[in-house]
């Protein structure tokens, strides 16, 4: 019997697929089960938000950013905060910083729970999501209380942060440490010891050092090949240098090292946590900031470690209370780069399998 | 073979934990004083300084004040478009006299997008849920005036 013959057709992932976590198009050339060609569409979601920057006061873009990557906008809201307070060299109140580094890391652990959960839901495991979700909750519950809403926050402002703290709210964040690091226990044995699992992801979607690098990767990605790259440890921004905790790195640069740093950097975002509410001073949460924000005329970068990568916040400024052009660098797009070339002759099962590890966002992405 | 009864394991002792979620419709949630749902307005509190309307950023308050008896300037009217609002609570935090405030309630669904614009009397009218004051389901200033 001779080989069968198979045809090659062009297909189109999503962009309305639970799996592309939104609404991100993939279109690929397959030849029978394996992908020849893989191309992303991007866009789908855009809505403009470096444009809308430019007609907009300092303070009126921080709901935007909200917007951007809307599973981490703590950290966006962080990100633009503290580019505008290095250009403009304000202090900031020491309690509005450790509030800060909180909710950010706080916000870090929500985050990857939405990893950890979408993934295996990806991968065919229903449980872990529910798991992941009813954790996660008791975070977003947390957010809820301290600044009025789930997912928008819209709770820093340059120069500080908008509340202070309500009663008992600190005592809660506590008490939770130590009970999420249980329930990462769980996680561990419900996930990391599965073969399921394990066959799905290890050496599945490969890259190395160099190639992350090349493509300019940050974050996990780059973290899960090997290359120890944190902006908290290697340009400390904000109070970070005051704390205690390890950056994680992989190995092989495969989708398992990507779970696996998601799942080790929960614990540090949670030793951090747990350092910063021993560490916090009374004081005021908003330090004395001119009524109008103007940032001197000139061009500046700032970067923060988000949840996905670098960052960046690049300000040019006519000297005016608006950017003359506000440039967000999003790693989840400058991630998705890559996603063309591991895709490349693997099977239709594992694209699935891939995308989800880049741990993209879609409002990040398209903006 | 061996993690997959891990697995279930750890599935049967769930069964022993509380219930996590909400039926939502039958039981409302309690958001909490800090939520940032649906705005209140206070017209008697409002000395039309213009403030809201200048740190929307998405320019969905538009509103109209004139001066009488007392020579002071009054509200007269005050709508928010609640098409494009997002809810930022900026209004809120700008406001001098608090006449502008935020309530729990959350739901705006409705069947023609006129409805969404909302005016002085339903914003007068809205109030929080928890409070349990007053609830403007039912009456007559529905919004959608504009």
């Amino acid at each position: 019997m001779g080989e069968i013959r198979t045809e090659e057709m062009l297909m189109n992932i999503g962009p309305q697929h639970p799996s592309t976590h939104g609404v991100l198009r993939v279109v690929v050339k397959v030849d029978g089960e394996i992908i020849k060609e893989a191309d992303p569409v991007v866009g789908y979601l855009h809505r403009g938000t470096e444009k809308l920057a430019e007609d907009l006061q300092y303070t009126q873009i921080i709901p935007y950013t909200d917007r951007m990557d809307y599973l981490s906008s703590m950290v966006n809201n962080h990100a633009i905060v503290n580019a505008v307070e290095r250009a403009m060299d304000l202090e900031v109140p020491e309690r509005a910083e450790y509030l800060r580094i909180i909710v950010v890391e706080l916000n870090r652990v929500m985050s990857h729970l939405v990893f950890l959960g979408t993934y295996l839901l990806d991968l065919g495991a229903m449980t872990p999501f529910l798991y992941a979700f009813a954790d996660r909750e008791q975070v977003v519950d947390f957010f809820n209380r301290l600044c009025g809403a789930r997912l928008t926050y819209n709770y820093m402002r340059v120069g500080g942060v908008k509340w202070d703290t309500p009663d008992g709210w600190l005592d809660d964040v506590k008490k939770f440490v130590p009970y999420m690091r249980s329930q990462m226990g769980m996680f561990h044995e419900l996930v990391t010891g599965n073969e399921i699992f394990l066959e799905r992801v290890k050496g599945i979607g490969k890259f190395d050092a160099e190639t992350a690098l090349n493509y300019a990767m940050s974050g996990i990605n780059l973290r899960s090949t090997g290359f120890n790259w944190d902006l908290r440890k290697n340009k400390p921004y904000s109070i970070y240098d005051r704390f205690d905790f390890n950056v994680i790195v992989g190995e092989n640069g495969d989708c398992f090292d990507r779970y696996m740093c998601h799942m080790n950097e929960i614990m540090e975002s949670l030793k951090i946590v747990e350092q910063a509410l021993e560490q916090i001073p009374e004081g005021p949460v908003m330090g004395k900031v001119p009524k109008i924000l103007r940032v001197p005329a000139g061009e500046y970068y700032s970067a923060i470690e988000g949840t996905r990568g670098e960052l960046g916040v690049y300000i040019v400024s006519e000297g005016k209370d608006k950017p003359y052009r506000l440039k967000f660098r999003r790693p989840s797009f400058i991630n998705l780069q890559l996603l063309p070339q591991q895709l490349k002759g693997q099977s239709m099962a594992n694209l699935i399998a891939i995308l989800g590890a880049v741990d993209i966002v879609l409002g990040e992405v398209d903006a | 073979m061996f993690g997959f009864l891990k697995g279930l394991k750890i599935t049967f002792a769930q069964l022993a934990h509380k219930k996590v979620t909400l039926q939502y419709p039958d039981v409302m949630p309690n958001w909490g004083e800090r939520y940032r749902g649906v705005h209140k307005f206070y017209a008697e509190k409002c000395i039309v300084c213009n403030q809201c309307a200048r740190i929307c950023p998405t320019s969905c308050i538009s509103l109209s004040g004139s001066k009488r008896e007392d020579k002071k300037l009054h509200i007269d009217t005050y709508d928010i478009n609640f098409e494009i609002c997002i809810l930022c609570d900026l209004c809120t935090e700008v406001c001098p006299t608090e006449a502008i405030q935020m309530t729990d309630r959350f739901e705006l669904a409705t069947y023609s997008r006129v409805d969404l614009y909302k005016n002085i009397y339903w914003l007068d009218e809205n109030a929080r849920k928890h409070d349990g004051i007053i609830e403007s389901e039912g009456r007559t200033h529905a919004g959608g005036e504009k």
